[in-house]
């Protein structure tokens, strides 16, 4: 279950997964390895494109 | 009245406490709102000053350095400026709610602070990769500027706040560095790491000619520019306020923990806006500069905005702005940069000024943590930031050149970057007609 809480009474730290973790772990590890993946696909968009373009 | 109705001090006390840190988030959310201003600013100013051919290129360019630098400041950034206050060696306990799993990073009903500030510092670092931004317009790799914007956004920028534009940095505590508006950490470090940069990008083709005298290459919407400058003006009111620390308690302060007024600030912002206008235009006598002369004007009277008498601001900004357009002119000719937007000019050359002239008209104001302030303070603190800009913007980008990664190719630039990379038309009717990023005859 997403909801670290079971009732609003004496709630704290609200956000989904907060107390689990291993998943927070890897869905930050994910996050940052699709921002990896953003530029390396930028890298490779502009190569492709560039080929008609080489001297 | 019925007791049961009558609210205890205790009661009362939550009621203010909760009324306050409420107060304070809506500040900071409508200051961070402004700021997203900057950024359309930055868009058109950016777009008009490229020539028709690049157009969207350049939009794209800047739309992405804002959707890296966010999550990555995220990731990192934020960590870099609560750790790195001392100088390189983080102290890891006071960064502990800065890492991106804490359970201050995320909705905490406990915590009405943490998002609202990171919010306004995610700005700040946006607003440095787009002063980058500009410098480099139609000829750098997109991939390449990401990869820049991120280094300077989330990482360059942060750790020169985190020593100048924090209450422990070490630049504020051992020598007295004040800077209200964020004239060093910002635009004189991003002014810095664009001229680090552009040395090795080059120019644009076409921009010297065989003798290397400077060809002027004008954007596409001269209006488009002008008023994409306005609006980052009008972000700026949110930059600045997002430079005050609102307590709810007491007087607002400087980041720094020094008394300071709004009242104060808005006095010498708009005066410095006119007095930049002003020397531009004495200068120029043209509409680029006088706002960009303006853009000047308010950073070089930013590190004392909260302390200046205005007209002194106003005559700060004048220097400035009328410096800008020269100083620009002069890397132009005699170093053959190709600084397409001034950025050097107007964010590190005014940043640098407003360092320097606080430390010239407001010697001696105490500072709260560290000694008062003072004109070897400030000089030194603005080389330091100076160095942090430009070290790492020249060596990145001089290897991003061995690797052949930093510059678009000749033919590719010749074309236009808008056709060779981007799936869409700016202007079609003055392009020609395409099929698979090359033009082709109908």
């Amino acid at each position: 279950m997403a909801s670290p809480i079971t009732s609003w009474e004496g709630a704290e730290v609200i956000f989904t997964f907060a107390d689990k973790p291993v998943i927070i772990g890897l869905i930050l590890s994910l996050s940052i390895a699709v921002t990896i993946f953003g530029i390396v696909a930028t890298l490779k968009h502009e190569n492709k494109t560039y080929i008609d373009y080489q001297d | 009245m019925d007791a049961s109705v009558v609210p205890t001090n205790l009661e009362l006390k939550a009621l203010i406490d909760m009324s306050t840190a409420i107060n304070m988030e809506v500040f900071y959310w409508w200051c961070t709102a402004l700021m997203v201003i900057i950024h359309a600013g930055f868009l058109a100013y950016e777009m008009g000053a490229s020539r028709l051919k690049n157009a969207l290129a350049s939009g794209v360019k800047n739309i992405l350095a804002f959707a890296f630098v966010v999550p990555t400041f995220f990731f990192f950034g934020w960590w870099i400026y609560l750790a790195m206050y001392g100088g390189f060696s983080p102290d890891f306990e006071a960064a502990a709610a800065g890492v991106p799993w804490s359970a201050s990073m995320g909705p905490n009903l406990t915590d009405n602070a943490r998002g609202i500030f990171w919010g306004a510092f995610v700005l700040f670092a946006a607003t440095t990769a787009s002063i980058m931004s500009g410098a480099v317009i139609e000829r750098i790799r997109m991939s390449a500027f990401i990869i820049l914007a991120i280094i300077l956004g989330s990482g360059v920028w942060i750790l020169a706040a985190s020593w100048g534009w924090h209450p422990d940095g070490w630049l504020v505590s051992e020598w007295g560095f004040h800077d209200f508006g964020a004239a060093g950490c910002v635009h004189l470090v991003a002014g810095f790491f664009a001229m680090g940069v552009i040395i090795n990008l080059g120019a644009r083709i076409g921009r010297f000619d065989i003798q290397g005298n400077p060809v002027d290459i004008e954007g596409h919407s001269m209006p488009m520019t002008i008023i994409g400058l306005m609006l980052i003006i009008v972000g700026f009111f949110g930059f600045l306020g997002g430079c005050i620390i609102y307590s709810g308690t007491g007087q607002w302060t400087t980041i720094f923990g020094t008394p300071a007024t709004l009242s104060a600030v808005s006095f010498n912002t708009l005066i410095a806006f006119s007095g930049g206008i002003i020397g531009s235009y004495l200068v120029t006598r043209q509409p680029f500069w006088m706002m960009s002369g303006g853009l000047a004007g308010i950073i070089s009277a930013a590190p004392g905005l909260e302390l200046y008498y205005p007209p002194l601001a106003f005559m700060i900004a004048i220097f400035a702005g009328s410096v800008a357009p020269m100083v620009d002119k002069f890397i132009t000719r005699k170093f053959k940069l190709d600084d397409p937007v001034g950025a050097f000019a107007v964010h590190g050359m005014s940043g640098l000024i407003g360092l320097i002239a606080l430390g010239i008209f407001a010697s001696g104001y105490p500072n709260v943590n560290g000694p008062a302030i003072s004109f070897t303070g400030q000089l030194s603190g603005a080389l330091v930031m100076a160095a942090l800009g430009f070290i790492p913007g020249y060596f990145v980008s001089l290897m991003m050149v061995k690797m052949g990664l930093l510059r678009v190719p000749p033919k590719a630039e010749v074309a236009g970057l808008d056709l060779v990379e981007v799936p869409l038309s700016a202007y079609p009717d003055g392009l020609p007609a395409r099929s698979n990023n090359k033009p082709i005859t109908l």
